[in-house]
């Protein structure tokens, strides 16, 4: 399965058999999706190379809707004799679907779309060879080699290619290849099993664009190595976390995440309307406060844009065939629209905006965030730290949680520092804050501009049942919060 | 699924064809059926088949792991290639010694037809009776009807060879109305054991008791809570400390305290896989036979789990628990038994004069990893408990808290365990009377 997936694969004979037999099953309507999946993971921890490995995957997915409710099935098996039965699976499973329905599926419209679509890269990362990439990393470790108290230095490098095929009975098939790239380091010191400091960089988890190998250079990962190692060692002996209502500022990585968890989760369309009830949650956002609830402050702009070029959330068409589009969430602070299906969209009177993402061949798609962007504001970094007289600065995601309903959330960081008068002074470790989610973004008083702005990578949003993996991104700068509860 | 004849010819196809000093090769092979329903529809009904073959191929000190999806001969060619490419260009790791040998894993009965046949008309037929039953008190029905079957094969250059199937069958079920909710699970590897009924009356319970919910202060309270709240603690217990790679490492609260107090002295966790009521593997990723290990006994910490790579670095045997191949996490416990005690759910409420019920946690993660202290909020039926009776619902409330801390306050545990499964874990606990336990917000 080395070759490449049109040298492999009749698409074309493949979603004609797809979509005669679901037809002739009694589907009233059917898309097929086939995906080929080439990984290629290295970690390296201190001098060793702690794991490598390849990985590829290649199988089909049949959706349709038959008696006006949803069937998914899925193989790995691409042969005719297959897509023929696991085509009849997809339309035996939507008619036991019909057992249990209120009203027959709808799903708003879309064009029909017949494209291809490829993430534009200047270096395939398949094509660099394993040696120069784990040199590359093994010289990081030599960089962070002389502080002592680094007890592990890890880095990685990760890479996906995604070639996927889209066929409906509406006429769609679309291609597309989508490339994504992530690397990072992080360090953790210690003194004793009881005493350690973590420092990663640029985020906990690395850093994942839709690009190519080009993307390892610009991170510049060995000019942050020795800070890295050093801020894990001073973290050792850094001050605790204040308790208390205070003023903070949050670095664009954790507001990345902020925006993720109370900002795109919540705004899920399918997750407002119950369907992640019994596992991932549901949400406060419900569409009678669409057009009314003040979600944040007037200086909080919130869209989702696919197209935005190398936010890992970036593609040509979504997996119903949607074109990727660029939409408003939030506008001056006001809740002003969702992440939508065709199917959820429909309820709620609009059309698509191109949410709808699987995770592989074998899932059924979901509403997923794309790149969910707080637009740019007008303040310097250091304008912002300049108003603060009693403060607390925080870098870095550390550790979340969200209830159930998206609303009271605890979060922590790797580091912060103090802000006294206007300035940045001691180092804290572990720093902490909670709040509620409008709350919370209405007490945004200020937001970094667009020098401070980029598009941050979530390479492992979790979702659904069985558990789909979601890549997507967060535009984001840092933000300013007044009155915050911190510590504890 | 293929039959075990077949599976193993395709693992002696990967020893042949490769050319590495030593070759590991692994066969998942899973297919998997699941019904969601929400707001009383169905609204995801899915179906997947899929196979997963992982090698491992060794070149003296070097390892190099790939995986594909494909099992015919080019492809098992190309992935054996790709493994012993990849090893080729690895750095020696001084610290690796072999691949492992191990005894044939004891024979576990885990296939049950009746599961594997379990169709989606089947399945539903089994939500329609949920939500009929769920409308007639005017509450919605949320939840997810699974049914697995999975194949696991190893077989490696040094002789091990390894073969099991087994399915499972997993119900879980929110009822709700108006904010309110209750929630209960089941989980076995025969589908005729999910009693569909019983799990629906306690969902249902919970949530008409929900009703005109109290907010109450943070601050520490005396908590009740069930199997799959005492589980999540559990489940994060493990993630903190129970492998050997964070044990070595010196990361885990196990470290340097083997044979110390750490929690009370009723607490026990052992790690079975063999439990009837487990639906445990009786081998590892690696083709290992698993072991029963002993992790806190009485309160004392007693050990943790290998693989065959850290088994070698702490100079012991493998317990058996390794993980996938492709994954750098090291070894973990995947089913976990906690000692039981001699109370019953109703003595634990009657005893406590005031005191918090919890069905189950949501969002948990780590506040501070080596104190094991944890947030996260209650979720699906959590309950005031005043003089001995449950008084009302209460408004999910956020904890901060560490496990160890928790495990050392234990007053009344439940005869009765239940089987949990969490992220892959399957867990067998009885649910508990803890004083002191934080709420945060």
């Amino acid at each position: 399965m080395n070759q490449e997936i049109d040298d492999m694969v009749d698409f074309d004979k493949i979603s004609e058999v797809a979509l005669d037999q679901t037809k002739s099953s009694g589907a009233t309507y059917a898309d097929i999706r086939i995906v080929h999946n080439q990984d290629e993971s290295i970690n390296v921890k201190n001098a060793i190379p702690e794991l490598i490995d390849k990985y590829e995957s290649l199988g089909f997915g049949i959706r349709v809707i038959a008696k006006g409710s949803w069937g998914f099935a899925s193989s790995c098996e691409l042969t005719l004799d297959s897509v023929k039965k696991v085509s009849e699976l997809a339309v035996e499973i939507a008619k036991a679907s019909a057992k249990v329905k209120k009203n027959d599926v709808v799903l708003s419209p879309v064009e029909k779309i017949v494209d291809t679509y490829k993430t534009l890269i200047q270096i395939d990362p398949f094509k660099i060879s394993l040696k120069e990439k784990l040199d590359y990393l093994l010289s990081l470790y030599q960089i962070t080699k002389k502080t002592s108290s680094v007890r592990f230095f890890e880095s990685f490098m990760s890479f996906k290619k995604e070639k996927k095929y889209f066929a409906s009975s509406e006429g769609s098939k679309i291609e597309q290849e989508i490339i994504q790239s992530g690397a990072g380091i992080s360090a953790l010191a210690m003194r004793s099993h009881r005493e350690m400091g973590r420092r990663s960089y640029p985020n906990s988890s690395g850093e994942y664009q839709t690009k190519g190998y080009e993307l390892i250079g610009e991170l510049r990962l060995e000019e942050n190595a020795e800070r890295v190692a050093e801020e894990a060692k001073a973290l050792l002996d850094a001050k605790p976390c204040p308790t208390g209502i205070k003023t903070i500022i949050l670095d664009g990585a954790q507001i990345s995440l902020q925006i993720h968890e109370s900002i795109g989760h919540p705004l899920e369309l399918d997750r407002v309307f119950g369907a992640e009830k019994n596992f991932s949650g549901t949400s406060f956002a419900t569409v009678d406060k669409l057009g009314k609830l003040k979600y944040a402050s007037d200086i909080v702009n919130v869209v989702t844009d696919p197209t935005y070029p190398g936010g890992l959330g970036t593609f040509g068409y979504d997996d119903e065939g949607v074109k990727a589009k660029k939409g408003y969430l939030i506008k001056d602070g006001v809740l002003v629209g969702y992440l939508t299906s065709r199917e959820t969209a429909d309820i709620i009177g609009t059309k698509s905006n191109a949410s709808m993402r699987a995770e592989g061949w074998g899932d059924v798609p979901i509403i997923r965030m794309t790149n969910t962007n707080l637009l740019p504001g007008k303040y310097t970094l250091k304008d912002m730290i300049s108003e603060v007289d009693d403060g607390i600065y925080l870098e870095t995601v550390s550790s979340w949680s969200i209830d159930d309903n998206r609303d009271n959330f605890k979060m922590g960081c790797e580091i912060g520092w103090e802000i006294k008068n206007g300035k940045l002074g001691d180092m804290i470790k572990k720093p902490t804050y909670s709040g509620n989610t409008v709350e919370f973004w209405n007490s945004c008083d200020a937001v970094a501009n667009e020098k401070h702005w980029k598009v941050w990578g979530t390479p492992n949003c979790g979702k659904g049942q069985p558990p789909q993996n979601m890549e997507v991104g967060q535009g984001a700068s840092p933000c300013r919060f007044r009155n915050v509860k911190v510590g504890e | 699924m293929i039959e075990k004849e077949k599976t193993l010819e395709i693992l002696e196809k990967g020893l042949r064809f490769s050319s590495a000093d030593q070759t590991e090769l692994l066969l998942l092979e899973e297919d998997t059926n699941l019904t969601r329903f929400a707001e009383n529809v169905i609204h995801q009904n899915v179906a997947k088949y899929d196979h997963a073959l992982f090698v491992r191929a060794v070149l003296g000190k070097k390892v190099g792991v790939a995986v594909t999806n494909g099992i015919e001969d080019d492809d098992i060619k190309k992935v054996v290639e790709n493994a012993t490419e990849i090893a080729k260009n690895m750095e020696e790791d001084p610290e690796f010694l072999s691949l492992p040998t191990s005894p044939r894993a004891k024979e576990v009965f885990g296939f049950y037809k009746n599961t594997f046949d379990f169709s989606p008309e089947d399945r539903a037929d089994s939500v329609d009776l949920i939500v009929k039953k769920c409308k007639t008190l005017n509450l919605y029905a949320s939840g997810a009807f699974e049914t697995t079957t999975q194949s696991l094969a190893v077989s490696n250059s040094l002789g091990i060879r390894q073969y099991f199937k087994g399915t499972e069958a997993y119900l879980s079920l929110t009822s709700s109305k108006d904010g309110q909710s209750g929630w209960a699970q089941g989980l076995s590897r025969d589908i005729s054991k999910i009693d569909i009924e019983s799990i629906t009356e306690t969902a249902i319970k919970k949530t008409l008791m929900s009703e005109n919910r109290e907010e109450l202060p943070p601050g520490e309270y005396t908590v009740i809570l069930e199997e799959a709240a005492v589980a999540s603690l559990l489940l994060f217990l493990g993630f903190l400390g129970f492998g050997g790679k964070t044990f070595i490492q010196q990361r885990s609260f196990m470290s340097g305290k083997i044979g110390e107090k750490i929690t009370g002295d009723n607490i026990t966790i052992v790690e079975d896989p063999f439990l009837t009521e487990m639906p445990g593997i009786p081998f590892d990723y690696e083709g290992v036979a698993k072991k029963k290990v002993k992790l806190i006994e009485n309160g004392v910490a007693k050990g943790v789990v290998y693989n065959s790579y850290y088994a070698n670095k702490a100079k012991v045997e493998s317990t058996g628990h390794a993980l996938l191949p492709n994954n750098p996490y090291g070894p973990y416990p995947k089913n976990m038994v906690m000692g039981s005690g001699n109370s019953s759910m109703e003595q634990m409420i009657k005893s406590t004069e005031k005191g918090i019920f919890i069905t189950r946690f949501w969002y948990i993660n780590f506040l501070n990893p080596m104190r094991t202290e944890i947030t996260g909020t209650t979720q699906d039926g959590t309950f005031l408990i005043e003089n001995g009776k449950i008084k009302s619902g209460v408004k999910n409330m956020r904890m901060g808290q560490s496990i160890l801390d928790a495990f050392s306050n234990v007053e009344m545990m439940t005869k009765k365990r239940k089987v949990c499964p969490q992220f892959g874990v399957v867990m067998y606990v009885p649910a508990m009377k803890i004083k002191r336990f934080k709420f945060i917000e």
